[in-house]
């Protein structure tokens, strides 16, 4: 009925944590650009790939996966241009219907595109980080 | 029939992705990304509708033809967007790239 929306609100939220991420990192590279604090070691596991351009994945997918379901939605007439959009709105019954979908189906699909993320960045940093170890080991054969 | 439509889609963009992958401009990354997401999202649903009418996948519904249409126009209509966005805002992209 509406459990895209879940997703879509989850996406709002975490938009709005990349940017608090994005700043705080670009204070960072200022800091260490002025020489008050020493770069990042990117060579530590997860440290490569920024937190803001993995929560920045975090929030596409979330997007996106709303975006088409509402299209969906749509096409099945749950959501309409004019008030009160959401079909199931319109009384009290199946605006409770509504609500209990978003908070078993809805929260189900917002999780499970969160853990597949989670999966997606721990996978991302595991090859980055092996990439460096390879390079450290051959790096400190060559040297012998 | 929209998430066997959208699983196709994401496993199409996943193999372009993979065959593209030094092509950062084209953003397949993104493609596949918004067809994956969609697919996990019915995959969820089609729990539900299975757990509480017993069906995994209904093909009754005369709207599924067009659902699916839209999954393949409304997923390709918001990667053009974004890559379009992505490119110009000179964050990623072969502009960059050959810049650098």
């Amino acid at each position: 009925m509406a459990c895209f929306l879940v997703s879509a609100g989850e996406a709002l939220v975490v938009m709005g944590a990349k940017y608090i991420v994005r700043h705080q990192e670009n204070k960072f590279a200022l800091a260490v650009r002025s020489g008050e604090k020493a770069s990042r070691d990117t060579t530590k596991f997860g440290a490569e790939v920024p937190w803001s351009k993995k929560l920045g994945y975090l929030e596409l997918t979330l997007w996106g996966g709303a975006f088409l379901l509402a299209g969906e939605h749509v096409l099945h007439g749950e959501v309409v241009p004019y008030p009160p959009f959401l079909t199931a709105a319109s009384s009290p019954e199946d605006t409770a219907t509504m609500l209990h979908e978003m908070g078993t189906v809805g929260v189900t699909m917002a999780a499970v595109l969160t853990i597949a993320w989670g999966i997606g960045v721990l996978v991302v940093d595991y090859l980055k980080y092996s990439k460096h170890q390879k390079k450290m080991v051959s790096t400190a054969e060559g040297a012998k | 029939m929209y998430f066997l439509t959208a699983l196709v889609c994401a496993i199409i963009a996943g193999i372009l992705w993979l065959f593209f992958r030094d092509r950062k401009g084209l953003h397949l990354d993104v493609l596949t990304i918004i067809f994956g997401a969609a697919s996990l999202m019915w995959l969820v649903d089609c729990f539900f509708t299975l757990a509480d009418e017993g069906v995994f996948l209904s093909f009754d519904d005369p709207q599924d033809g067009w659902i699916a249409l839209w999954t393949i126009a409304g997923g390709t209509f918001l990667w053009l967007i974004l890559s379009f966005i992505f490119n110009f805002s000179g964050k990623t992209g072969d502009s960059v790239s050959k810049a650098k």
